[in-house]
This record gives C-alpha cells, sequence and structure tokens, in this order.
C-alpha cells in the first residue's frame, strides 16, 4: 500500500537520526581530549579545576540524554502495528527531574560562588601594583617606580604626549616607568593591576592566567592574580573596542625575580 | 465575541486591502513571514561574508572588490567592514528574522486559529504592527548604503564605541539609521503583544479553558507578556542613546574620554547603565525567540508520536518559570563588566535556576518519546533536532552562568557557540518545523517532502559541524568579534578549526535556497491538500476549511470538548479526538 510504503520510508529516517546522533555525540566528545585551555600560568587554578568537573557532568548528561534522544526515534519508528500508550501524567516523574536537576546544579553553584568570592577578595596587602591603560587600540601600563607610589593623574591633563594624563606638580610621578603593549612581571609574586580605560571599552584578558576584566570609561576597575610559570605570554583586548579590536595585543614576560629586579632597575635608569 | 466580519471569506476585497493593508491575521502572519525570508537572506549572506574572512583571512580577490567597493576596495576585507557584517547579521537575525518569523509571524497566524477566534483582538493594530515593522527593516537597509556604512558597534550597540562618531565609521549615520529602526520595531513588537495576550484572554473558543491551550499557544501568551515588559527599555535606552548622539547629553557617557587628541566635553554618565537597559530587554529577547520554537516542537512532537504531550501541567509551569526567571538573569552578561561582585553572585544563582525548569521540559519530551509511534515528516525531524540543540545549548549554559568559570570564557567563541545552539538554533529550527508543519493550513498546498528532508539533513548536519567546534575556539581562547585570529600567536594553530567551521557555513547557507525554492514553488505547484486535517492532529486550526476566507469558520465556531493532546485515547475508535469532538463521539480513523 503507498501509506505504508510512505511510512516505511520515513521510518528509515528515524533509523538515519538516531545514527547522526550518536555519531554527533561521539565525534564532539572526542575533541574536547584535544582541545584544551591554554596552558595555566597563575595561581587560578581551581578556575580551571570547577570548568573541569562541570565539563564532566555535563559531559555524562550530554552522552545521556541526546544517548536517549537516538535511541528513541530509532526504536520507535513508525509501529502502526503495535500498542501505543496514553500514559502522559506522573507527579512522581516531574519531582524527579526537578529534584535531581536541583540536586546536582546546587554543589557546582556553591562551589561556584566561593571560587568567586576568592577572586574578588581583597588582595594581600604586599601586593605588587601596576597600572594598564587602555585605549584604541593599545595598552600603556604603569610601574610606580622606585618610590612605590604613582603619581597622580586627571583626565583632563591628557594630551598626545602626557599619554597617561600625569600631573607634572605631582613630585610622586617623576619616577613612574611606563611603557607600551609589554608588561613584565615577577613570578610566585600576588600582583595587582589597575585598570583604567582612556577612552571607549576594553577588556583586559590574560588567557594563560584565567583573568578578565573590562575597562570601564569613568570607572576605575582591577584584578588581582599570582602568575607561577616563567614564560612569555600574550595579552588581548577581549571587548570590541573598534576596527582594530583585534590588533590590540600585547605582551607579558613573567621572569624570575631577579631577572625582574635587574630588568626594573633598567628601566629606572633609562627613565 | 467579535462577529463583526461577517461578509469576509466570501466578500470581495481588493487586492490592497487583501495582500497590502490587510487585517486578516493570516494574511498579516504571512506578510511577516515574507519579510523574515527577506531579512533571513541577507542576514545569512552577512554571516557568510564573516566566515569568509575568518576560514581565510585576508584572501585577496578582485571579484570581492568590484562587489564591495568599499568594504573590500583592494580586495581584501577591511577591519571595519569586518565589524559591521557580524554586527549587522546579529541585529537582522536577532530582531528581524528571530523574533518576527516565530512570533509576529506564526504567532499572528496562528493564535486565533487555535484560540477559535474570527482574528485578533485588535486588527488595525496588527495591521500597524506589521506596517510598522516594515520601515524600521527598510531603515535598517537603508543603513548599508549611508557614509560610514551600517551600524558597527556589536549587536548589542555599547557605549561609548557606539555613541561617538568617531569611534569606528559604523558609529556614523549608519548607527543614527540602527536606533531609528530599533524604536520603530519595539513600537511594532509591543503592539503585537498586546495583542497576543489580549486575544488569548479574551477571545478563547467555548470550552477553552486555560489549561487546554496547545503549548504552541500558551508559549505566545507568554512571549507576549515578555515583549511588553521587557522591549520598553530597550527604546528607552534607544532614545537616551540618540539624545547622547546627537544633543550632547551624557546619559552613557562618563568624564574623561580622550578621543583623537581631545577630552571629550561629557561627564556623569555611565556606559554600564546602558548595559543594564540592553539587558533588561536582551535577556528576555532571548526567551521571547525560544518559547514560541518550544511550543512548536511540543505539539509537533505530540502530534507525529501519536503520543500526548508528557507533563502538560508542568511544561506550563516550567514556560511560565522561564518567562518570570528571565527577567531576573540579565546580570549574567555583565559578570566582568565592573559591575559589583555581589550582583554577580545574585545573578549566578537566579542564571542556574532556569536549568530545572529547561531540564523538565526536556525529560517531559523524552517521556513523550517514550512507547511512541514516531511519523518522521520533516516537521518532526525539526522538531527532533530542536530537542538536540536545546540540550546542547542548555548544557553549555552551565557553563557560562558559573560566574567563576565565565571569567575565562567570556566573551569567547564558547558564548557563540552557546547561543547559535539555545537560542539561535531553536529559533530557526523553530521557524522551519513550524513551516513545514502549518504550510498545508497556510497555502493548502503541500510542500514538496523530498526536499523538504534534504533541506534538514544538509541543515541538522551542517548546524553541528559549524557551531560545535566554537566550543574547542572557545576553551582554547579565541575571542569573539575579532577579525583576524591570527593576529595572535597562541591563536594560530586554531586555523584549521575556523576553515573546517567555515565550510560548514557554506554549505548550511547554500542549503538553505532548498526551503526558499520549495516555500514558493510549492505555493503555486505543490500538491494539493485534500483533508483540512492531513497530519490528523488535533488543535482547532485543523477543523478549519482548506482555504480559511477572513473570519477563519464559514459557520460557528466549534465548542471544544477536551485538551489538544487526546492521541492514543482509550476511548478513540482511531488514535486521536480533535478537540473540537464532544465526548463519546471519537472520530473513526
Amino acid at each position: 500500500m503507498a501509506e505504508n510504503t510512505e511510512a516505511n520510508r520515513d521510518a528509515k529516517h528515524g533509523m538515519a537520526l538516531g545514527l547522526t546522533l550518536w555519531a554527533i555525540i561521539v565525534i564532539s566528545v572526542a575533541f574536547f581530549f584535544k582541545y584544551d585551555v591554554p596552558e595555566l600560568a597563575s595561581d587560578r587554578g581551581s578556575q580551571d579545576t570547577i570548568y573541569y568537573v562541570i565539563l564532566g557532568i555535563t559531559g555524562v548528561a550530554y552522552i545521556l540524554v541526546q544517548g536517549v534522544l537516538g535511541f528513541y526515534v530509532w526504536k520507535y519508528r513508525h509501529r502502526d502495528d503495535e500498542e501505543g500508550s496514553y500514559w502522559h501524567e506522573s507527579h512522581k516523574m516531574e519531582l524527579l527531574w526537578t529534584i535531581g536537576t536541583t540536586v546536582v546544579l546546587v554543589p557546582i553553584v556553591a562551589w561556584g560562588l566561593v571560587l568567586w568570592e576568592d577572586v574578588k577578595a581583597a588582595p594581600p596587602t604586599d601586593v605588587l601594583t601596576i597600572e594598564a591603560v587602555g585605549a584604541q587600540f593599545q595598552w600603556d601600563m604603569r610601574y610606580p617606580g622606585p618610590d612605590g607610589t604613582f603619581g597622580a593623574w586627571r583626565p583632563e591633563l591628557y594630551t598626545l604626549e602626557n599619554y597617561m594624563g600625569l600631573d607634572p606638580d605631582d613630585a610622586a610621578g617623576a619616577d613612574d616607568i611606563m611603557m607600551t603593549n609589554q608588561m613584565v612581571l615577577p613570578v610566585d609574586t600576588p600582583v595587582r593591576i589597575l585598570l583604567r580605560s582612556r577612552d571607549l571599552q576594553h577588556a583586559f584578558f590574560l588567557p594563560n592566567f584565567r583573568v578578565k576584566q573590562d575597562l570601564m570609561p569613568g570607572i576605575e576597575t582591577s584584578v588581582w592574580f599570582t602568575p607561577t610559570k616563567i614564560g612569555e605570554y600574550e595579552i588581548a583586548c577581549a571587548e570590541l573596542c573598534g576596527l582594530g579590536h583585534y590588533r590590540m595585543r600585547a605582551f607579558l614576560s613573567v621572569r624570575s625575580q631577579a631577572d625582574y629586579e635587574t630588568w626594573l632597575s633598567e628601566q629606572s635608569a633609562a627613565n | 465575541m467579535s462577529d463583526g466580519h461577517d461578509d469576509h471569506g466570501h466578500g470581495k476585497q481588493s487586492f490592497i486591502s487583501k495582500y497590502v493593508f490587510s487585517f486578516d491575521h493570516k494574511m498579516i502572519g504571512k506578510q511577516y513571514l515574507s519579510l523574515v525570508m527577506f531579512m533571513a537572506v541577507i542576514g545569512g549572506a552577512l554571516a557568510m561574508l564573516v566566515r569568509l574572512q575568518l576560514g581565510y583571512p585576508g584572501m585577496h580577490s578582485e571579484f570581492w572588490a568590484k562587489l564591495f567597493p568599499t568594504g573590500m576596495a583592494s580586495g581584501v576585507m577591511t577591519p571595519e567592514f569586518y565589524v559591521m557584517l557580524f554586527t549587522m547579521h546579529g541585529t537582522i537575525m536577532v530582531f528581524f528574522v528571530l523574533s518576527l518569523g516565530p512570533v509576529s509571524g506564526f504567532g499572528n497566524y496562528l493564535i486565533p486559529l487555535q484560540i477559535g477566534a474570527r482574528d485578533m483582538a485588535f486588527p488595525f493594530l496588527n495591521m500597524m504592527s506589521f506596517w510598522t515593522a516594515l520601515p524600521g527593516a527598510i531603515i535598517i537597509l537603508i543603513s548599508f548604503l549611508v557614509e560610514g556604512g551600517a551600524a558597527a558597534s556589536g549587536w548589542t550597540a555599547y557605549p561609548p564605541l557606539s555613541a561617538i562618531r568617531s569611534a569606528i565609521p559604523g558609529s556614523a549615520l549608519g548607527q543614527t539609521l540602527w536606533l531609528v529602526g530599533m524604536i520603530f520595531f519595539v513600537a511594532s513588537f509591543t503592539m503585537g503583544g498586546l495583542n497576543f495576550v489580549v486575544t488569548i484572554i479574551n477571545m478563547r473558543a467555548k470550552g477553552l479553558t486555560m489549561m487546554r491551550l496547545p503549548l504552541t499557544t500558551w508559549a505566545q501568551f507568554i512571549v507576549g507578556i515578555l515583549g511588553l515588559l521587557s522591549f520598553p527599555a530597550l527604546a528607552a535606552g534607544a532614545i537616551l542613546l540618540t539624545f547622547d548622539r546627537s544633543m550632547g547629553t551624557s546619559f552613557f557617557l562618563p568624564h574623561g574620554m580622550f578621543i583623537g587628541d581631545t577630552l571629550l566635553p561629557n561627564s556623569g554618565g555611565s556606559p554600564l547603565l546602558w548595559q543594564h537597559l540592553f539587558w533588561f530587554l536582551g535577556h528576555p529577547e532571548v526567551y521571547i525567540i525560544m518559547l514560541p520554537a518550544l511550543g512548536f516542537t511540543s505539539d509537533i512532537l505530540s502530534t507525529f508520536t501519536r503520543r500526548p504531550i508528557f507533563g502538560y501541567r508542568s511544561m506550563v509551569y516550567a514556560m511560565c518559570a522561564i518567562g518570570f526567571l528571565s527577567f531576573i538573569v540579565w546580570g549574567h552578561h555583565m559578570f566582568i563588566s565592573g559591575m559589583s561582585p555581589f550582583l554577580g553572585t545574585m545573578f549566578t544563582m537566579t542564571t542556574l535556576c532556569i536549568a530545572v525548569p529547561s531540564a523538565v521540559k526536556t525529560f517531559n519530551w523524552l517521556a513523550t518519546l517514550w512507547k511512541a509511534k514516531i511519523r518522521f515528516t520533516t516537521p518532526m525531524l525539526f522538531a527532533l533536532g530542536i530537542v538536540s540543540l536545546f540540550v546542547t545549548g542548555g548544557l553549555t549554559g552551565i557553563f557560562l552562568g558559573t560566574n567563576a568559570v565565565d571569567i575565562q570564557l567570556h566573551d569567547t567563541y564558547f558564548v557563540v557557540a552557546h547561543f547559535h545552539f539555545i537560542m539561535a538554533g531553536a529559533g530557526l529550527f523553530g521557524m522551519f518545523a513550524a513551516i513545514y508543519y502549518w504550510y498545508p493550513k497556510m497555502f493548502g498546498r503541500h510542500m514538496n517532502e523530498s526536499l523538504a528532508k534534504i533541506h534538514f539533513w544538509f541543515t541538522f548536519t551542517t548546524y553541528y559541524g559549524v557551531f560545535f567546534p566554537m566550543h574547542y575556539l572557545g576553551i582554547a581562547g579565541m575571542m569573539r568579534r575579532i577579525y583576524d585570529p591570527n593576529t595572535y600567536d597562541y591563536l594560530k594553530p586554531l586555523q584549521p578549526v575556523n576553515t573546517f567551521i567555515t565550510i560548514c557555513a557554506f554549505i548550511l547557507g547554500a542549503s538553505q535556497i532548498i526551503i526558499l525554492v520549495n516555500y514558493f514553488w510549492s505555493m503555486f505547484m505543490g500538491k494539493k491538500v485534500e483533508s483540512e486535517n492531513p497530519w490528523e492532529a488535533n488543535t482547532l486550526e485543523w477543523s478549519l476549511p482548506i482555504e480559511p476566507g477572513h473570519g477563519n469558520w464559514p459557520g460557528e465556531i466549534p465548542e471544544v470538548h477536551r485538551w489538544p493532546y487526546d492521541y492514543q485515547h482509550p476511548d478513540a475508535e482511531g488514535d486521536f479526538i480533535p478537540q473540537w469532538v464532544p465526548p463519546k463521539k471519537a472520530v473513526t480513523k
């Protein structure tokens, strides 16, 4: 009968969809073993840990739910001769998936919030403070210099030469060290980066350090972390800031304490 | 209730009053769908160009130089052109395709038919709503032609980038037109939302209680409320931003912006205010796009599994919960913006609450499939596709909602992957499913089933091919909205992934030609519909004659005797009992 052949043809799509869903599960999960977060170079490893835990939990949920979906479309493809079911209401089942999902989620949320508190907590008092100023399309860094104090700045003082807006009357600013698109940090020392924007919104993104913070004009923001691995890294802008957003890139060099101090005194001498 | 349309259906109407300034909700729905298809072609073409650049960065082509004499003047795409491309892709797709299609298009078409009304509560307002959306769309399209090009500050239009004319070429006249177009859009959408809510509350047929509504109409009801409450925030923001741009105010502009070589005179405003206003709309907007698709999925799943939808009440409650929660989660777009960390804590908790009703919906769909007798029609294939995309996109939301994890993933391709599954995917597949499902009712003809199935297979597989690998890109740290990822050393190894995505995207884009051809060809050449209820479905629209006139039912509006999911009912002589069949009088198959 015509209708039967049409039904049979349709049923093949059920089989194909089931197999496709399973194939998608296998392929998509496999590549998670190939692509990983960038190599960690800071003390924020706990952010990676919770990422992997969520990846594991959602991965299991993904495989189970897509797998069952694939299984059902394969198993229950058109079968007019078999008995159907009118069963459509079960408080027990609804409670099961409501409570089940909640039970899985609550620990994730709680743990995530504890980590969030850690990240947002006040830095230790001996923290090394550096300023990073974002502008279309560069990063200007400022170190406080030998006196350990930043000179005052005001937006009214911005010019193309005085791009940091430093107050020439403030003696503390005389020894400030400035450089563009380059930052050097000592390893294993907590650092705090003060972030301000000279024009639009930007975002200070250190992929290897699990650090990202927007620069919001009119507001001064900051992040703090501890570099844990000596090496050369990249700083990226992660918030659209204009046509050159993609090339608003800077370099971060993490060095041993001794190398860092040598570098710092060289900079002060050159200043 | 609104029986003032007695003359419709057989009265003679002029071409203008039938096809142009129509009051008939069915025609208005179709007008919306035509507009949506046109805008989707433009929005899709923009995406193809975005992918061209990412797949083959810096590719030189004389052909492109001729086609886009400014954007690709030297044969290579310029960064400002690239930024404009993804800005307008997002704008057009989110507002003029995924909102206008499932909501304004299918909402208008289906609500009166599913609730047994002769038309929407305010037919004139309904017509106005379309004739306000159309100028909005035209203004957006014209903005491509003005000096500096169309807006280029992302679909989120964050100031100061969007507020300061010299910040990027698109922030000249293009951004002004974007804001004007958006105000038109909001006006249209709120008119529609008002109509939806009033119609569904007041004009249901006799016997059709709220808890007997099809889930499609429930979704549209919630969407109407969401739109009414959230879109005005965007309108307010857009008007304030227009003031900042044109009249020297400083709602969003703080002191201390040094651009070119001058300090701007603004002071006192905050760019964060825009983000709050924008996302107060923006997050409900995600559900405005998604909920209709979830409604279609429930109805289509039930029809073609020949099973009642599992857990109808909990489906309704889940949609209400999602709708409510959508208003208190907007801050999860702003975890790293500099907003108070305490708010970050609050928004993580509310955001992850959404996972619970979403999981309930998913499991109910799976339970509906259990022991089903599935008919693999094309709408069913797309509905199953939505379930799969919804699961994938929903699970990745847990990463992004957890603020500690979002720090690393924020503004990376992981986010792009996530929302293309959950929001864009559901919306797009929802529209496809709805077109294939209701086409016989809309045009009295069937679409070509073989072409439709080919369209599904290409779309579903390449959709995963395009958007799943974007998770890997995001995990590896690739930012959104960058013109050339190869600027960064650590992103260079990802180029093969980007090239693969681009190839899949081109196939995905090309395969949409199939549905466009099928849609318009079948309107004239498709097989004629022989039964008014070709899918053997239960909802009221299938009781209409094959070619319903204005006023919908030629005689009395049918009385409703039951909920819409009586498939495999023990009393049924066949395997289904439509809503309009009185008790004890089941239809035979």
